[in-house]
């Protein structure tokens, strides 16, 4: 078999069962992990009126993923009264943050500039992480839709890190680690982070040493949220497939591994 | 001249930023602050150095007639999104995000993607036992694969638990010798940067 | 250069008028070491003394590469991932290694394609090409329009430099720099091409995808040792003596730790 024959067959397996997975409607129920259960209870315990801040760091590819993360976290601090200090240190989470914020608040009936609001994009991701350090008004002058910082009522009694509760990174890279080690390591501020699937080991050993709170990660992560919160989303209907591309890998390896010992025996290999 | 002004910016802005670090005076904070706030408005110059070269590249080559189709798309896109943000505007609902959540996101998803198809191909090649490093490698794969498969879970929690046991020691062991590593690799590259022993990135040395 | 004299809160680290934060000490104090250790090591060189390098397989590969390329009459594709600038100790190490790579093309007369996605590393790059070319003697065959700026967006970047490999099918593709998601994207396209590719990067999770798809990786501080190795400059030879002893002395503060806790649980001088 050649090389772009069996990459066909590979490709179109995976494209079929996770085609499919979307179109039945199996749904697993997912028993929220020990992390996820740190996460949930962390702010579940925080009062009314907590202000935490939740970036959107992340890319417009992995939406996907990426929104049923997000949505779990604001409508767990919109359902407890927390207020939401936005930011996006990617230009393509900006639009993505500001539209989910805004979707979300208006679920929970929240107003803008009193419950959250959001503060737009910075470049330069550790010069803006270590200036909101010093004054998030001097980083963020005025908000995403140009009101001048300091008149905003929610930012009124915020000068830094000092006034946030947490900071929560939304993110799909590696970008998490710069509030870990600078806002983490230098603020001493609470970090927890929603990321994708790929980008959860990554963040393991900031986890097992303290330096960040915890993680939520992936569609998995996203569902055993969901479940806590008893309102099933994106991550439920994600798992199916999710599960189903799992098995397939696994097979993929048991197969890769039977035709090269196949191959041995004939000589081949 | 031309390389010495470069290594004494570089020295006396490397050595503030240091030291900066372990002071919380106010004159060390407005150093830190000014600092950075010249580092936001020197990168915004170096995104026009971007374009202009993309441009100049892209209309070199479709002059000589290569690859076209493909230059011309890229150029299009570049003046496309600031034309419909500068006549649009970029609030919700402006054309420029309707472009934006509608052309880029999928594309970049598309792109994304290829992520799960890639990981498929490259199982299948790489997960081969061929030897004692290889049949480790493999049954750590299907270990953690097996494991973060919910189904596993519903039928016993025994595999998730080897899971995160195999991530969270001989893993996370490799990782951190890997990262401590990196560190120093990192922590020295910097400091003969900051000593001016390092000069690739002025011109190559 | 005008001062800010904006709301600055002295709140961190620790608050107040103090010129020193004491709860910065231990990072102080360990600071120094590591400077120390580095300053000794470069004095060690100045002093005429020399150090070897053990030999890294896929440094050992990069003249295959070439060699490879040219026999076949293909390009070679560099390119230092999406995830780093310039201040970037990795993206200077990719640079350093660049640099010999450029030297090698230039001998054999072999085409270098190099996509990026920052405009400073494109304009940098440039010259660590051209002075390759230069070095070789062969400044005429260097193209400026081969080192070239794409796209800052990641998954642009990644379709973009697929778009290079397959169309332009390089006989080796480096891939050597920061990396992130698009890692496996661009290795197993080189992959399916039937390139030779050497892979490195200072992102653990991506040196898993690279060990999986690529024929050689250089695991993290190797690619900041193949710069030393690769052009023998015995100043970066100097820096890389440095991390072994910092590794050693950080090996034995792990021991000593270890052992102390395990004797006295409720000891905690180890921890900072």
């Amino acid at each position: 078999m050649n090389r772009l024959k069996t990459r066909w067959i590979i490709f179109g397996g995976l494209f079929l069962i996770v085609t499919l997975s979307y179109l039945t409607n199996i749904r697993f129920k997912s028993v929220a992990s020990p992390e996820i259960q740190k996460s949930y209870d962390y702010l579940d315990s925080l009062p009314e009126g907590s202000v935490i801040m939740v970036s959107f760091d992340h890319e417009a590819s992995s939406l996907p993923e990426i929104q049923p993360l997000a949505l779990v976290v604001l409508r767990h601090a919109f359902k407890n009264n927390l207020k939401i200090i936005g930011v996006s240190l990617f230009a393509e989470g900006t639009a993505i943050g500001y539209r989910l914020l805004s979707q979300t608040a208006r679920e929970y009936d929240k107003t803008y500039g009193v419950d959250y609001v959001f503060l737009g994009f910075k470049p330069q991701q550790i010069s803006a992480i270590l200036g909101m350090g010093e004054s998030i008004a001097h980083v963020f002058p005025e908000d995403y839709l140009g009101t001048p910082t300091d008149e905003i009522p929610i930012m009124m009694n915020i000068v830094n890190y000092d006034q946030i509760e947490m900071v929560i990174s939304i993110a799909d890279g590696a970008l998490a680690v710069h509030w870990i080690e600078y806002v983490g390591g230098q603020y001493h501020q609470n970090i927890m982070t929603a990321l994708t699937a790929a980008m959860i080991t990554t963040y393991d050993p900031y986890l097992a040493s303290g330096q960040l709170y915890s993680v939520i990660g992936g569609l998995k992560g996203a569902a055993e949220y969901e479940n806590l919160l008893g309102q099933p989303g994106g991550g439920n209907r994600g798992m199916l497939a999710q599960t189903s591309a799992h098995v397939y890998v696994i097979v993929l390896i048991v197969i890769g591994n039977i035709l090269y010992f196949r191959g041995r025996k004939n000589g081949k290999a | 001249m031309q390389q010495r002004l470069p290594i004494a910016v570089c020295f006396i802005a490397g050595a503030l930023m240091f030291l900066q670090y372990f002071s919380p005076h106010p004159v060390a904070r407005a150093v830190f602050v000014t600092i950075n706030d010249y580092w936001q408005i020197i990168f915004a110059f170096t995104l026009l150095v971007g374009i202009a070269a993309f441009v100049r590249t892209n209309l070199r080559q479709i002059s000589r007639g290569k690859e076209a189709p493909y230059r011309l798309i890229g150029l299009a896109g570049l003046v496309l999104m600031p034309v419909l943000a500068v006549f649009g505007g970029i609030k919700i609902e402006s054309p420029f995000q309707w472009a934006f959540e509608n052309m880029l996101a999928p594309m970049q998803a598309t792109v994304f993607s290829l992520l799960a198809f890639f990981v498929a191909s490259a199982s299948f090649r790489g997960f081969r036992a061929r030897n004692a490093q290889a049949v480790i490698l493999l049954a750590a794969a299907l270990v953690v694969l097996i494991g973060r498969v919910p189904i596993t879970e519903m039928i016993s929690d025994t595999f998730p638990k080897i899971t995160f046991w195999v991530q969270n020691y001989p893993s996370m062991a490799a990782r951190r010798g890997i990262l401590i590593g990196i560190g120093l690799g990192s922590m020295t590259t910097a400091l003969r940067v900051i000593l001016g022993i390092e000069r690739t990135y002025l011109r190559g040395e | 250069m005008v001062l800010h004299a904006g709301p600055v809160q002295a709140t961190a680290p620790g608050a107040g008028n103090s010129w020193f934060d004491p709860a910065t000490l231990p990072t102080l104090v360990l600071s120094i070491i590591a400077i120390a250790v580095v300053l000794y090591t470069i004095r060690m060189v100045r002093s005429g003394k020399s150090f070897t390098i053990r030999e890294i397989p896929g440094l050992k590969a990069v003249e295959e590469a070439v060699g490879r390329a040219t026999e076949m009459g293909s390009p070679i594709l560099y390119t230092p991932g999406w995830g780093g600038d310039i201040q970037r100790p990795t993206t200077i190490a990719s640079m350093n290694i660049l640099s010999s790579v450029a030297e090698k093309t230039a001998q054999y007369d072999c085409r270098l394609i190099y996509p990026t996605h920052d405009p400073v590393i494109m304009a940098v790059a440039q010259e660590v090409v051209k002075e390759g070319y230069a070095k070789a003697g062969h400044l005429d065959r260097y193209r400026a329009d081969d080192v070239f700026y794409i796209s800052s967006s990641q998954f642009g970047y990644a379709a973009a430099v697929d778009g290079f490999i397959s169309r332009t099918k390089p006989a080796s593709v480096f891939l050597l720099g920061t990396f992130e998601a698009e890692s496996l994207i661009l290795a197993e396209t080189a992959n399916s091409i039937g390139a030779i590719q050497i892979a490195g990067t200072d992102s653990t999770i991506q040196l898993a995808f690279f060990i999986v798809a690529c024929d050689y990786t250089l695991i993290g501080e190797e690619l900041f040792a193949a710069s030393g190795y690769l052009s023998r400059n015995r100043m970066i030879l100097s820096s890389v003596r440095a991390q072994d002893i910092l590794k050693i002395l950080i090996g034995l503060f792990i021991v000593i730790a270890v052992i102390w806790a395990t004797f006295d649980p409720a000891s905690t001088w180890w921890s900072f």
